[in-house]
């Protein structure tokens, strides 16, 4: 087989490596410092019972916020606080931790309540709750008993927010009981997760959901100290779905955003880096360094990276500017002084990696950079050149910003010529920009012709107005015309319009001159009558009418015809299968003329086969016995 | 040569009129009515035009099926002919003859607009 060869697997090992690469993932969404702030606004709300309270105030802690008036809140809390309510504990107690300074007093009653929820029985959120607030109440647990309910739990409770409850549960209990079973439950629950467009990665059940199993395994995977089940891309997946969403509609959803936010940017496994420019990641020679923020999820600096350009290369030209250029820290923004590996303007492609750190994931970024410059016109020269070339061309020179001092006139023998050359200001290099034309305005009229000016092989460009060539264009209309080039693009800090000279041009088989009306071309047109097709031309009433009668007189022919042969109706027998054959004949003439005036197919069709089946049978009968008599008669 | 063709005309015309049993002639009449008038309508559609065509079509086609159905029957029911219709009595070939004209006048019917 021809794979086997070793160049062959080599080849095949740097396809996949390429393909690896190709397939890295970055965070499309993270919550920003504004984002984090309309969070933490949403957590401040005055809260009105416990559960409210417990979102607001762990949620703020999560979030690294300053909780105000801690002793309000614990006195809120112990007066709100239902000792025989697990609930009602659970919240108080959790909270309680989160503040500074707030003892919740607690009875023997309480904590039997407490340790009676933990069992196979109660629900896994009862569970959850009781274990919760019995470590928070730092009162003793038998951890292998709980494992015990969780595991009988999970098995009745096969639903996502269960497991989930499990997970953050079992990070509660002591490291010595036997998390094993649990711990394997977050690769159990990571294949249902829905995979949206390679993007995102977030159960059915919900943002909420998504984010409190993130929390729940990086929870439990610290506790346990063995890495998460999650591969890169899939928590660079989980971060696109758990902060994509910007507005929250519930306290308890926010909460499962901060917790998620907390949980990813303070694990021990896995942090994902957000690298982002703080404005548009464009160098010049007035701004040469390029700027980068390096953030965790929740837009905090990461204290100790290390960034670095990996390699940056032209888009256009694909040669490398730059490799293993390392970024600087100042005064929190990673930054790089571009513009002194002199690069041409133009776009780059920045590979960037931040390392410094094991943990952190998607830390190889991709950054498009512009770099832009000046441009500045030089060697402007302008001159009527004669068609048959008899008479030497004079050429006049411009300088930009200002105007040429006469005007120059060229009739339908002639050619206006120009041409320029654009330059950076700061390299001296040629530029050839996207965008390079002339425009003449007619004075008088407002009308105004753009003709586009190439560059010839050198980088000079050159424009020629071959006044009889294109005289349709004007219209013909001779007169003063302004001159004005217009160079622009998007690497150009200094887009240029400028007046360069005045053209009178003079053209033969001169129209009037028309004031042009732009604004024609928007104004209402006339409408449109629909036209209904015209039908055919009759012929008259009296054509049609002599002709029916013509018809008709054939018949009164056959009628003298017949009388004269003799054919009578003698031999008519009055037997009923002849009536009724006569007469079934007589009705399916008759429908013949009801089809025409009234009926359809489908309704004839079922008509003339009740009929025709009864004329059929009497006339079957009717010419048997004719037959029979015919016979008899030889 | 004028004279040869008026005195063929005569002869053939005499001995149709003695040869020709009555119900032939009976159906000869019928033949020519129905001649008479797809020819008049064929002129008006050449004079007048042939709006509506399918209407002319209709007609038409309808004088030129009766007269085909016509002079089937009339094969049919000559007795000189009987013995290659030796199954085919005088009247299946007229009930055939009805039957026929049925479908024909449903056809045309339809098409008359």
């Amino acid at each position: 087989m021809a794979f086997v060869t070793r160049d062959g697997l080599f080849g095949l090992f740097l396809f996949s490596l390429a393909l690896a690469g190709a397939q890295a993932l970055t965070p499309a969404h993270y919550l920003s410092l504004s984002d984090v702030a309309r969070l933490q606004s949403l957590l401040n709300q005055q809260f009105t019972d416990l559960e409210s309270a417990y979102y607001s105030v762990v949620g703020l802690t999560k979030l690294g916020a300053t909780v105000h008036d801690h002793e309000g809140v614990c006195r809120f809390l112990k007066s709100q606080l239902d000792p025989t309510d697990v609930n009602s504990v659970f919240f108080a107690a959790e909270t309680s931790q989160a503040i500074s300074g707030c003892e919740i007093p607690v009875s023997n009653e309480t904590r039997d309540i407490l340790l009676a929820a933990v069992s196979e029985d109660s629900t896994m959120t009862q569970i959850h709750r009781a274990v919760s607030a019995l470590r928070s109440l730092g009162l003793a647990l038998a951890s292998q008993e709980v494992v015990g309910a969780l595991t009988g739990r999970i098995s009745k409770e096969d639903n996502v927010m269960a497991i989930t409850l499990a997970l953050q549960t079992a990070a509660r209990l002591s490291k010595q009981a036997e998390l094993g079973g649990i711990l394997e439950e977050i690769e159990d629950l990571t294949p249902r997760l829905d995979d949206l467009g390679g993007i995102y990665l977030q159960f059915e059940e919900g943002l909420e959901a998504t984010a409190l199993f993130v929390t729940a395994a990086y929870s439990l995977s610290d506790h346990v100290d063995m890495e998460p089940p999650l591969k890169e891309d899939q928590v660079i997946q989980l971060v696109n779905s758990i902060f994509s969403k910007k507005s929250w509609d519930s306290l308890a959803e926010a909460f499962s955003v901060a917790s998620a936010a907390a949980a990813l940017s303070n694990n021990r496994f896995h942090v994902p880096v957000i690298v982002s420019a703080p404005g548009p990641a464009t160098v010049s020679h007035s701004q040469p360094t390029l700027q980068l923020l390096v953030t965790d999820v929740m837009s905090q600096p990461l204290a100790m990276a290390n960034v670095l350009v990996e390699s940056a290369y032209a888009v256009a030209s694909k040669s490398v500017i730059l490799s293993q250029a390392p970024f600087t820290l100042n005064d929190g923004v990673f930054e790089l002084n571009f513009m002194s590996s002199k690069p041409t303007s133009g776009y780059y492609q920045f590979t960037v990696a931040v390392t410094g750190d094991t943990r952190l994931v998607a830390n190889h970024v991709e950054l498009k950079v512009k770099v832009s410059t000046e441009v500045s016109v030089t060697s402007m020269d302008l001159s009527v050149v004669d068609k048959d070339q008899s008479i030497g061309t004079k050429t006049t020179r411009v300088d930009y910003p200002s105007k040429g001092k006469s005007s120059f006139t060229a009739d339908s023998h002639q050619n206006f010529a120009m041409s320029f050359q654009l330059v950076d200001t700061n390299t001296g290099v040629e530029l050839t920009p996207h965008q390079t034309f002339v425009k003449l305005h007619n004075q008088k009229t407002g009308q105004e012709v753009v003709f586009v000016a190439e560059p010839d092989s050198k980088s000079v460009y050159k424009f020629e107005l071959d006044t009889a060539e294109r005289k349709s264009e004007f219209n013909s209309i001779s007169g003063t015309y302004s001159l004005h080039l217009i160079v622009g693009d998007a690497t150009l800090e200094n887009p240029i319009l400028w007046n360069v000279a005045d053209v009178v041009l003079k053209f033969v088989d001169e129209e009037a001159p028309v004031a042009v009306q732009p604004k024609t071309l928007y104004m209402p047109k006339p409408e449109i009558q629909h036209l209904f097709r015209e039908p055919e031309k009759k012929p008259s009433t009296v054509v049609s009418n002599t002709f029916t009668a013509l018809i008709l007189s054939p018949l009164l022919l056959l009628l003298i015809l017949w009388l004269k042969l003799g054919a009578n109706m003698s031999n008519f027998s009055f037997t009923p299968s002849t009536v009724l054959f006569h007469a079934g004949h007589a009705a399916m003439l008759g429908l013949m003329y009801v089809y025409w005036t009234h009926l359809n197919m489908f309704q004839t069709l079922k008509y003339l086969a009740i009929i025709g089946g009864l004329t059929f049978l009497a006339g079957n009968r009717m010419l048997a016995q004719k037959a029979v008599k015919r016979i008899e008669k030889k | 040569m004028s004279n040869s063709v008026i005195s063929v005309i005569s002869r053939f015309l005499e001995e149709y009129t003695t040869t020709t049993p009555n119900k032939l002639k009976v159906v000869d009449a019928y033949l020519l009515y129905i001649l008479l008038t797809g020819a008049l309508q064929f002129l008006y559609c050449l004079l007048v035009g042939t709006f509506p065509f399918n209407s002319f079509l209709s007609g038409f086609i309808s004088c030129v099926g009766a007269f085909i159905l016509g002079v089937c029957l009339r094969i049919q029911i000559n007795p000189q002919n009987k013995g290659d219709f030796l199954s085919i009595s005088p009247e299946r070939a007229f009930a055939d003859f009805l039957f026929a004209h049925t479908v024909l006048h449903l056809v045309v019917m339809n098409f008359i607009g």
